[in-house]
């Protein structure tokens, strides 16, 4: 588009070749600085400039992710993670998407409900940990609340915004054809409030994960949060830092394949949006 | 939202009073565990208490300045590198994409290194709940600026503007909405970064404390009363921004 | 030197490149416009008659052949050319007042003399009483008459406007077109119109430039040879409109929307390349 396209377009290459250049290029370009930065990082953990218990070279990162991965550690502290994130998703989006429609779709509900579902959603996840603990405990109940509270509030308020934002004529034209409620929700209200129902389940897994990273740093004995506990515990910083290597890569592949589904769920969808 | 805060709706009440009720008459009459359940008027009783030995002023302005703090520096770095970002492809091309990288560890992981790199004091808590005000004013500035939309900036090329006047009557008056919506949702952010950062490091004096000691003694009025606390003061930074975002962009249909 | 604001136009040709071909979208475009003349251009949407304004106002550099103003050729954007766009493009964040000073930020006249005409012509579009309402506050026909004074506060010698009056109800246009042919009187500003309203061509136009399109091209130049001001429903108006209209009587083409391939956001389109 700027200049290196420019630069590669005026060679007269063949289009599929000038494209695959200019992705070439500009993923060097990307690199450039992460590689940079890995480099000096290696550079000073080698040189001992800082002391390696507070930046282990990324070589000992790496040597601590691979030994993760091939001790089986790695699959059975996710496979426990992933679990906990999956109810807590599964609890939080049902309750969210209940909640977010029937407000939708009621103003009176929406009346009755509105002012508590704020007041809960004012107080963060981790202000509601102390409570949940003092009733459920610290064992699984405590995780899948947790993670379920951060999932509701952006799954409900979407779906409510969504169902709010059906253009009034459509209801308009359901009534002229004389719809049942149930036949205007199925043909109408989900097909017109969709991208926002979408919308507020990625963010809903995404928040999840947040959750679950918090909660699991606060009182787990298993899980990934956990296992980043206990390299912080033993000043293992490779441990640390490659457990959250492990949890963003996670992050991106929970949000993109939403992401993916939703744009295949979408397609109607006009693609200047 | 500041519709619905104005227009007073008394059925909104009618779930919070029966909780209320059920919650009075559950610890009146013991229906269930009087450790968890305590009388409504015991949490009264505690903000009351709180408030007069000034714990409760004492917890608020030293949360609030490090709210402030840390949203500004978080802000502040947001801003200036989202706006450079946006405004050179160089720079977006070099750092957009690892940028974008780091942001997909989630906030909360990152508390184990802050705590090996700056303790568990103060410094500790402001680089936390800067880095939780950072993206989302990265994210808006960055979104904003790009989405000037190029028919206006075409305006200017006719009456001939310069790079700075492009700057400051196209760009950053256009942007503004949104570069207000990313330090809107930023400060929200850094309120969650606050109570994350007293929660998980150190103790220090701050709203969170009595959810932390309540626990600990299994008190529950303490722990509601920090709830309710937490809960009131991040409602007032939401209407302090909304308000003074209405100010600043009158100029927007409603 | 000629007079001021003649206008010429010498075998343009421009094209777009879509999907890696080029493809045309004007071919060889002539016309010599007199100083004062009001040129109306008429042709079915998609014919190229806004890109024939890009080109003449200097946004867009790329092309074939000449464009000469006063026999200089015309390079970039500059004072001396005024432009309305078809969406009136007022910058929803200024008032009308500061809409219009936007045009006069690289004007030479001391701060009291732009005050001045920036009153002039806001009274000049019969706006006076709106200066401080925004632009979200207008209808669609008084933010198109901020637009026209913003286009004409300069003074230029060239004065393009492009189906200014396309989204308007029709009362509102029929009082604008009278408005315009009063206000082009007044200054005597070379004037090239565009519109698919051939009525409103005919009505404003000494000549009318009939464009057809795919690659866009002139097909022929109808003079008008009747005084100004003009009466609406003028015998030899309707005459010259049902002639100009024979020309489009095949039936549009249908064809699907193309989604427009989302326009990449560059920074140096901004004439701020760094
Ligand atoms: N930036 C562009 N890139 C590619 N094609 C364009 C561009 N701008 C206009 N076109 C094409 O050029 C043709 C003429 O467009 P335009 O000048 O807007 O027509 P008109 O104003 O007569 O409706 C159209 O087919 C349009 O799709
Ligand atoms: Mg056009």
């Amino acid at each position: 588009m700027t200049s290196i396209p420019r630069s590669v377009s005026a060679l007269r290459l063949p289009p599929v070749l000038a494209g695959y250049l200019t992705a070439l290029s500009r993923g060097l370009l990307a690199l450039l600085l992460p590689l940079g930065l890995l480099l000096l990082w290696q550079l000073i953990a080698e040189q001992q400039w800082i002391s390696p218990q507070l930046l282990p070279p990324p070589t000992q990162v790496l040597d601590s992710l691979l030994e993760l991965y091939s001790s089986g550690e790695l699959a059975s502290n996710l496979g426990i993670s992933l679990a906990r994130v999956l109810w807590g998703f599964a609890a939080g989006s049902a309750a969210g998407l209940l909640l977010g429609v029937a407000m939708g779709l009621s103003p009176r509900v929406e009346a009755y409900l509105l002012p508590t579902f704020k007041a809960i959603s004012l107080v963060p996840v981790i202000g509601w940990v102390p409570l949940f603990i003092l009733f459920v405990g610290i064992e699984e109940s405590l995780k899948v609340l947790v993670i379920a509270k951060a999932v509701m509030v952006p799954v409900a308020i979407n779906a409510m915004k969504g169902i709010r934002n059906v253009p009034v004529g459509f209801f308009e034209v359901a009534r002229l054809y004389r719809f049942s409620l149930w036949r205007t929700v199925r043909k109408v209200v989900l097909p017109a409030a969709l991208p926002s129902l979408a919308n507020g389940l990625r963010l809903g897994l995404s928040n999840a994960w947040m959750a679950l990273v918090a909660v699991e740093l606060l009182a787990s004995s298993e899980g990934i949060g956990y296992l980043m506990v206990y390299g912080r515990q033993l000043f293992q910083l490779d441990l640390v830092m490659a457990t959250m290597v492990v949890i963003g890569v996670v992050g991106l592949v929970l949000d993109q394949g939403l992401q993916l589904l939703e744009r295949h769920l979408l397609t109607w969808r006009n693609s200047a949006y | 939202m500041s519709q619905n805060i104005s227009k007073f709706d008394p059925r909104g009440l009618v779930v919070p009073l029966l909780l209320i009720a059920l919650w009075w008459a559950s610890a009146h009459w013991g229906w269930a565990d009087t450790r968890l359940v305590v009388p409504p008027l015991d949490v009264v009783a505690y903000a009351r208490e709180q408030f007069v030995s000034g714990e409760l002023a004492l917890g608020l302005v030293a949360s609030l300045a490090r709210d402030l703090a840390g949203f500004a520096i978080g802000a502040g770095a947001g801003l200036v590198i989202g706006a450079l970002l946006a405004l050179s492809p160089l720079t977006d091309r070099l750092a957009g994409p690892s940028l974008h990288a780091v942001k997909q560890v989630a906030l909360f992981a990152w508390i184990p290194l802050i705590s090996v790199w700056f303790g568990q004091g103060e410094p500790a808590k402001l680089v936390f709940i800067a880095l939780a005000t950072f993206y989302p004013v990265l994210f808006n500035t960055y979104e904003g600026i790009k989405s000037v939309r190029r028919e206006l900036a075409e305006v200017t090329r006719v009456f001939g503007f310069g790079r700075r006047q492009t700057l400051l009557r196209l760009v950053l008056p256009a942007a503004s909405p949104q570069i207000f919506a990313g330090l809107h949702l930023g400060l929200i952010y850094s309120w969650l970064g606050t109570i994350g950062a007293e929660y998980y490091l150190k103790v220090a004096p701050g709203v969170s404390t009595p959810l932390i000691d309540g626990r600990e003694h299994f008190e529950m009025a303490r722990v509601l009363y920090g709830m309710v606390l937490i809960g009131l003061v991040g409602a007032l930074l939401n209407a302090v921004a909304t308000r003074l975002e209405q100010r600043t962009l009158r100029w927007r249909p409603r | 030197m000629s007079a001021i604001g003649t206008l010429s136009l010498k075998h343009l040709n421009k094209s777009y490149p879509v999907k890696g071909q080029p493809l045309s979208v004007l071919e060889d475009i002539s016309l010599d416009i007199q100083p004062g003349e009001f040129i109306s251009i008429v042709g079915s949407s998609g014919c190229g008659k806004s890109t024939l304004l890009r080109l003449l106002i200097g946004l867009e550099d790329q092309f074939d052949g000449e464009i000469l103003l006063d026999g200089q050729p015309v390079k970039g954007p500059s004072l001396e050319r005024g432009i309305v766009f078809q969406d009136h493009r007022l910058f929803p964040w200024l008032t009308v007042e500061q809409n219009v000073a936007l045009a006069l930020e690289n004007s030479p006249l001391s701060e009291a003399d732009k005050r001045d005409t920036i009153a002039q012509h806001i009274e000049l579009v019969s706006l006076t009483g709106f200066e401080k309402a925004y632009p979200h506050q207008l209808s669609g026909g008084m933010s198109q008459r901020v637009a026209i004074a913003r286009g004409l506060v300069n003074r230029p010698r060239i004065l393009l406007l492009d189906e200014p009056f396309g989204a308007l109800d029709a009362l509102t246009r029929a009082h604008l077109q009278v408005e315009l042919q009063r206000i082009w009187q007044a200054e005597g500003i070379t004037t090239v119109l565009v519109t698919h309203d051939v009525d409103e061509a005919v009505f404003l136009g000494d000549r009318v430039v009939v464009m057809q399109p795919r690659p866009g091209r002139i097909k022929r130049i109808v003079p008008v040879p009747l005084p100004h001001p003009r009466v609406r429903g003028d015998v030899r108006l309707a005459a010259l409109r049902d002639d100009i209209l024979a020309d489009f009587s095949d039936a549009p083409r249908e064809t699907l929307i193309e989604q427009p391939a989302p326009l990449p956001q560059r920074f140096e389109d901004f004439v701020l390349a760094w």
